[in-house]
């Protein structure tokens, strides 16, 4: 059943449709080191966002002894840090939950397995990130079990290009 | 070649200043001058020294001078090691692994009026306190300093001393000040604080000792012993495969011995959801913590990240 039903579903993303919007963009050089927010990011098709510490070829992250071809670019939703604040009381920003983007109004955990557009780049989601020690360690805050089943998703940059605050999200139909 | 974890913060040394006394001041700061991660007024590091010592300094600058990271140190020539190769060895353009910073005080918790005591080199902690509450303005305080004779980083509380913000207590001329005539009647909204020798800790302790545990803080030279779960057990790990034992402290994690003997497990998240450190067991009775394994996967595997054991003796497949 499960494989009729997301059979379906591929062929009618488009029509149910979401689209949704950057609205943080954040990167740092090195494991450890604060977030710095910027109004924008350059993906490099296949490899990761310039001045990332993820950036393949030139990897300086906390979990870059574990190579990991789909975490080019990493996105979180703005609605998670709204139901962090809204049923645990936890005031996250935008620039400490250590994903690269944050977006308001898209599925986040709907689109393992697809591709989107991310302003003008195309990006394949790969798989879910899950929560760490380390951003507990980072932050000083309880958050790893909020954060189980919604700490952002990992992709792969198909098409790269320059991504600003403010850039549409849309589906790849 | 085998990439190894980063389990530090990678600072460069842009700075070494001789501040009298046998004391220097290291700047420590990113590769690119990005900011380094945050800290409270009077938090501490550890240094990773190029020959393999840990030690733990205070910052002295203060949290909004968010580029750099200074401690200054004292030259002992009869100390476990590591100011001597601080001191010695290191140079301005070396690359020195440090911890991500803990400790120091929340200031603005309702804090009206600070009172610090210090004896001698212990004044650092206080030195980023008090370049923080003189720019924020946010509370009063007072930093006694207890000394000898000589006055250690006086060109750094040169300001401080001019201001009043700093009561000198040379020891040479007019003994040992009273520690309870220092700290006053314990009232609510004062903090009273402390780093120095072992002694004027103790001593410390003593004439706060009925003060509110939230209003006294201490700073000691030697860490004292971490506090561990009154219910953690020591137990032995046994590895089937090789038939090496390995002690696993009280309130130490399974992985963390295993890694300390050099064992090479794949970790990921570290709080037993993703799955990355799953190792099979044989005999013993694990406490598994994990969130993911089902009743029938723990009768074989366990993770190794949050498990610990039951049995005095637990074996892996390993």
């Amino acid at each position: 059943m499960l494989d009729t039903i997301s059979a379906g579903s591929a062929q009618n993303a488009a029509q149910l449709g979401w689209t949704g919007v950057v609205r943080f963009l954040h990167l740092t050089p090195r494991a450890f080191l604060p977030m710095r927010a910027t109004e924008s990011i350059n993906l490099v098709a296949g490899r990761g966002i310039e001045g990332d510490r993820y950036m393949i070829g030139n990897e300086e992250g906390f979990y870059s002894h574990k190579p990991e071809e789909g975490r080019q670019v990493t996105l979180f939703e703005l609605e998670t840090l709204v139901a962090l604040k809204r049923d645990a009381g936890i005031e996250l920003g935008a620039e400490e939950h250590r994903r690269n983007v944050t977006v308001e109004g898209v599925p986040l955990n709907h689109l393992v397995g697809r591709k989107f557009w991310l302003g003008e780049t195309l990006l394949e989601a790969t798989r879910l990130s899950i929560p760490c020690r380390h951003i507990e360690e980072i932050t000083g805050k309880a958050i790893f079990d909020p954060l189980i089943n919604r700490s952002g998703l990992n992709c792969k940059i198909l098409q790269g290009g320059i991504v600003k605050v403010g850039d549409t999200v849309r589906n790849a139909a | 070649m085998k990439v190894r974890a980063i389990t530090t913060v990678k600072t460069v040394v842009a700075g070494i200043e001789e501040a009298g006394s046998g004391i220097k001041l290291f700047t420590l700061v990113d590769p690119d001058r990005w900011e380094l991660p945050p800290f409270k007024p009077g938090a501490h590091i550890d240094l990773h020294l190029p020959n393999g010592l840990v030690r733990t300094y205070s910052l002295c600058n203060e949290p909004a001078d968010n580029t750099r990271y200074v401690i200054a140190v004292k030259r002992e020539a009869d100390g476990r090691g590591g100011s001597r190769a601080l001191h010695d060895d290191v140079r301005v353009g070396d690359v020195i692994g440090v911890s991500l910073p803990r400790g120091g005080l929340d200031p603005g918790a309702g804090i009206a009026r600070y009172v610090f005591v210090a004896g001698g080199i212990g004044v650092t902690p206080f030195l980023s306190m008090a370049r923080h509450l003189e720019r924020t303005e946010q509370a009063d305080f007072t930093l006694h300093l207890i000394i000898r004779e000589e006055v250690p980083l006086a060109a750094h509380l040169g300001s401080l001393i001019e201001k009043g913000r700093i009561v000198m207590h040379r020891t040479s001329l007019t003994g040992r000040p009273d520690l309870a005539a220092l700290v006053g009647e314990d009232g609510a909204g004062t903090l009273v604080a402390c780093c120095g020798p072992e002694g004027m800790t103790d001593d410390f302790e003593r004439v706060t000792a009925a003060w509110p545990a939230a209003n006294v803080h201490i700073e000691r030279f030697v860490a004292p012993p971490p506090v561990i779960d009154p219910d953690a057990k020591p137990f032995t790990l046994s590895l089937a495969r090789t038939g090496t034992e390995i002690q696993v402290r009280a309130g130490q994690t399974m992985l963390a011995a295993l890694q300390e003997r050099g064992i090479d497990i794949a970790t990921s998240c570290c709080g037993g959801i993703c799955g990355a450190c799953k190792v099979g067991w044989i005999e013993g009775k694990p406490v598994h913590r994990d969130r993911i394994l089902s009743p029938y996967e723990r009768e074989r595997y366990l993770m190794v990240c949050v498990s610990g054991s039951d049995t005095e003796r637990l074996v892996l497949d390993l």
